[in-house]
C-alpha cells in the first residue's frame, strides 16, 4: 500500500468518525440524560457522564407535572391528519401532472414554488389571516398550514414516482377494456405504493418535527410536543431531565421510520439526480 | 374478424411534425397485413391510431364500415401486443393473461380455460405461476402476445412482437402467430421493420416510409414490381442494385463503361417521352447471371471486390469498369461456381428483371 493510499484512508475514516459523532452525539446525549437523575446530569465527573444509575424519574415527571400526553396527542392528530389530507390531494395531482402535463407545467411550478422561500416569510400573513379566521391555537389551523407546506413537496416527490410507471402499462390496460379509474386503482396504484408510503412518511416526519409554526400559532389547546419541549428552557432554569425525556420520546418515531425506510430515503434524497 | 379501412389518415404531432401523411389502405376481414418500413417511418403511429392511443389528426378509420375515430381504445375491441411487453410485473403470468378477460367479466372457469388454451399454444404452461420479472425477454414477449391473443378481439395489432427474441425462438413463435391467426380467424395488423418477418407471416405487406404509403401488395408484387426506388432497395436482401444509364429505345437502355457504351435490353412498356433521357437502372442481386467467361455480347464486365459467405448463399460485391467504379451486389447460391477477390467476371441481366426509375424515383416500366 502506498503512503498516498494510507493517507487517503486515514482522512476518510477521520471525517467519517467526525460526521458520525456530530449526528449521533446529540442522540446519545438525549438518551443518556433522559435516564439520569439531576445529580448525574450536572456532575463534572467524566465517568459519571456514562456510568450512572438509570432512573425513570424524568419520564414520570414529564407525564405527571407537564401536559406532555396532551401535546403528544396534538402532534399525532395534527401530523397524521395533515399527512392524510396531503396525500389525498397530492396523489391525484402528481398523477395528473405526470400523465397529462396538466397546466403545461405552470401549475406544477406554482405548486412547487411554495417551497422556494423560507417558511418564516409566510408566517406573518398567515398569522394575520388565521387570527381573523379564528384558527389560531386550533388543530385545524396547524393541519391547514402543514398541508400547505407538504402538498408541494409530496406532489413533486410523487410526480417522479408516477413518471417511473411506463405509460404502455396503462395503455395496455386501456385496450384490455378497463376504464381510467380502474386502471389507476389496479395498475398504477400498486406500482407507486412504495412511493406513496415513502412520501407519507416524509410528510409525517416533517409535521411531527415542525417547530416554528407550531410555536407561533399555538398557545395551549393545540400545543404540540416540540413546543412543549422548548418550554423546558425557561428564563430561571433549564429542566434538562424532562427536556431529554420528551426529546427521547419525540425522536423515537422518526428514528424508527428512518431505520425502516433508509433505502427509500436515500432514493428521496437523490431524487432528481438520475433524471435526464 | 373485421375489415379495417384507413382513409387519408394523418398524424400531425405538436410542432407540426408529421408522423403519418395521407395514408390510405384496407386490411380485409381475416387478413394478415404487415406494415413494414424503417424505424421512424410512421408504422407505430399508424398502429397507435388504429388502437385509439393516438388521436387521428385528419382522415377516417373504419372497422367493418363503422367510424371509430372518436372511440376510445376500450370501445374498439382490439388487442395490442407492445414491443416493450407492457406486462403487469406484480401479477403472475396467469394473471397477466387473464387480465383482459376479467375486464370483460368472464366467469372463472371460462377465464381458466381460455388462459390454459393460449398458454399451451405459446408454450407458457410451465411459467404460468411465475412473475414476469423472473422470465427472460423472449418469454415476456410471449406472455405479452398471449395477453393480446387470448381475447379473440375483432382486430389484433402486433407492434414488433418478436424483436426481443433470439433467432430460433423467433421462427417458432412466428409459426404460432400465424397458426393462431388462422385458427381464431383474426384480422391481424403486424408492425415490423424486419422484412423476413413480414414476408413469412403476412398475406399482404404495406410499406411505409417517412409517414407515407409506398406500396401495398403481396410479397411477389412488391418484390417483382416495386413502384419506386425506395421499395426496390428496401425489400430484398441485399437490396436492389442501381446504375445510372440512358434510355435508347422502348426496349433498351445503355450504361457507359470504360470500354464504351453497353446496351441492356428490357421487356415491358415505357412512355416514349423517356427516350433519350437519363434513368436509373435497377436489378436484383438474386436475378443476375454471373460467369467467369464472356458468353454473350451483352455481358457486362466486372471485378470481384468482396466475397461474403452466408451459409445458403454467397454475396459478391463487384465493381463495374465505369468511371465511378460503381459497386453492385450479386447473390449466388452456395455450392455453385466460386469466385475469388480480384477475379474478373461477366454479368448477364435478363430483360424481364430490369427495372427503370425516373428522376422522381418512380418505376416507369409497365409489365
Amino acid at each position: 500500500m502506498s503512503k498516498k493510499f494510507i493517507l487517503k484512508r486515514t482522512i476518510f475514516w477521520i471525517l467519517t468518525i467526525i460526521i458520525i459523532l456530530v449526528v449521533i452525539g446529540p442522540l446519545i446525549w438525549i438518551y443518556l440524560t433522559a435516564f439520569k437523575s439531576p445529580n448525574d446530569i450536572f456532575t463534572s465527573e467524566l465517568s459519571r457522564q456514562f456510568i450512572f444509575t438509570p432512573t425513570l424519574d424524568n419520564f414520570k415527571r414529564l407525564f405527571t407535572q407537564f401536559a406532555f400526553f396532551g401535546s403528544l396527542l396534538n402532534t399525532i392528530i395534527i401530523s397524521v391528519a395533515s399527512t392524510i389530507i396531503v396525500m389525498i390531494i397530492a396523489v391525484p395531482a402528481a398523477y395528473s401532472f405526470s400523465r397529462w402535463n396538466t397546466g403545461g407545467g405552470h401549475i406544477l411550478f406554482v405548486t412547487i414554488s411554495t417551497r422556494m422561500f423560507p417558511a418564516v416569510v409566510a408566517a406573518l400573513p398567515f398569522f394575520i389571516l388565521f387570527r381573523n379566521l379564528g384558527l389560531l391555537d386550533t388543530h385545524i389551523g396547524l393541519i391547514l398550514l402543514y398541508m400547505y407546506f407538504n402538498v408541494s413537496f409530496a406532489t413533486f416527490l410523487l410526480y417522479g414516482f408516477f413518471r417511473d410507471v411506463p405509460i404502455e402499462l396503462e395503455q395496455a390496460a386501456l385496450i384490455d377494456g378497463y376504464g381510467r379509474f380502474n386502471i389507476f386503482r389496479k395498475v398504477v396504484l400498486p406500482l407507486v405504493l412504495p412511493g406513496i408510503v415513502t412520501t407519507s412518511v416524509f410528510c409525517l416526519i416533517w409535521s411531527w418535527n415542525e417547530f416554528l409554526y407550531a410555536f407561533l400559532f399555538t398557545r395551549s389547546s393545540a400545543k404540540t410536543m416540540t413546543v412543549l419541549i422548548s418550554s423546558f428552557w425557561g428564563s430561571i432554569e433549564i429542566q434538562y431531565g424532562p427536556m431529554a425525556a420528551g426529546a427521547a420520546i419525540g425522536v423515537l418515531p422518526t428514528l424508527i421510520a428512518a431505520w425502516f425506510m433508509q433505502r427509500y430515503i436515500v432514493r428521496g434524497l437523490t431524487f432528481g439526480a438520475v433524471k435526464g | 374478424m373485421s375489415r379495417v379501412d384507413c382513409k387519408n389518415i394523418w398524424k400531425i404531432y405538436s410542432g407540426n411534425v408529421i408522423g403519418v401523411k395521407d395514408l390510405t389502405f384496407t386490411c380485409g376481414d381475416k387478413e394478415f397485413l404487415a406494415i413494414l418500413g424503417p424505424s421512424g417511418g410512421g408504422k407505430s403511429s399508424t398502429l397507435r391510431m388504429l388502437a385509439g392511443l393516438e388521436e387521428i389528426s385528419k382522415g377516417e378509420i373504419l372497422f367493418d364500415g363503422e367510424l371509430v375515430n372518436n372511440m376510445g381504445p376500450n370501445e374498439r375491441n382490439i388487442a395490442l401486443a407492445f414491443e416493450s411487453y407492457a406486462l403487469y410485473y406484480r401479477l403472475t403470468v396467469y394473471e397477466n393473461i387473464a387480465f383482459p378477460l376479467r375486464a370483460k367479466g368472464f366467469k372463472k372457469e371460462k377465464v381458466n380455460k381460455m388462459v390454459k388454451e393460449i398458454a399451451e399454444s405459446l408454450n407458457l404452461e410451465p411459467v404460468l405461476n411465475t412473475k414476469p420479472s423472473g422470465l427472460a425477454g423472449g418469454h415476456q414477449q410471449r406472455v405479452s402476445l398471449a395477453r393480446a391473443l387470448v381475447r379473440k378481439p375483432r382486430l389484433t395489432l402486433l407492434d414488433e412482437p418478436l424483436s426481443h427474441m433470439d433467432q430460433r425462438i423467433r421462427a417458432a413463435i412466428r409459426a404460432q402467430i400465424r397458426r393462431i391467426h388462422e385458427e381464431f380467424g383474426n384480422t391481424t395488423i403486424y408492425v415490423t421493420h424486419d422484412q423476413e418477418e413480414a414476408i413469412s407471416l403476412s398475406d399482404r405487406i404495406l410499406i411505409i416510409f417517412e409517414g407515407q404509403k409506398q406500396q401495398i401488395g403481396t410479397i411477389e408484387e412488391i418484390y417483382n414490381k416495386p413502384v419506386n426506388r425506395f421499395v426496390a432497395n428496401f425489400v430484398g436482401q441485399p437490396g436492389m442494385n442501381f446504375i445510372n444509364g440512358k434510355i435508347d429505345s422502348t426496349n433498351a437502355v445503355s450504361i457507359l463503361l470504360d470500354g464504351g457504351k453497353q446496351e441492356i435490353k428490357f421487356t415491358g412498356e415505357i412512355d416514349s417521352k423517356y427516350i433519350g433521357s437519363g434513368i436509373v437502372i435497377g436489378f436484383r442481386p438474386q436475378q443476375i447471371k454471373i460467369s467467369h467467361k464472356k458468353e454473350k455480347e451483352s455481358n457486362i464486365p466486372a471485378r470481384v471486390k468482396i466475397v461474403e459467405f452466408q451459409g445458403d448463399s454467397t454475396v459478391l460485391t463487384l465493381t463495374l469498369d465505369d468511371q465511378k467504379k460503381t459497386e453492385i451486389k450479386v447473390n449466388i447460391p452456395a455450392g455453385g461456381t466460386r469466385y475469388k477477390r480480384g477475379e474478373e467476371c461477366w454479368l448477364e441481366l435478363q430483360p424481364k428483371f430490369v427495372h427503370l426509375f425516373n428522376e422522381q424515383e418512380k418505376a416507369i416500366v409497365k409489365r
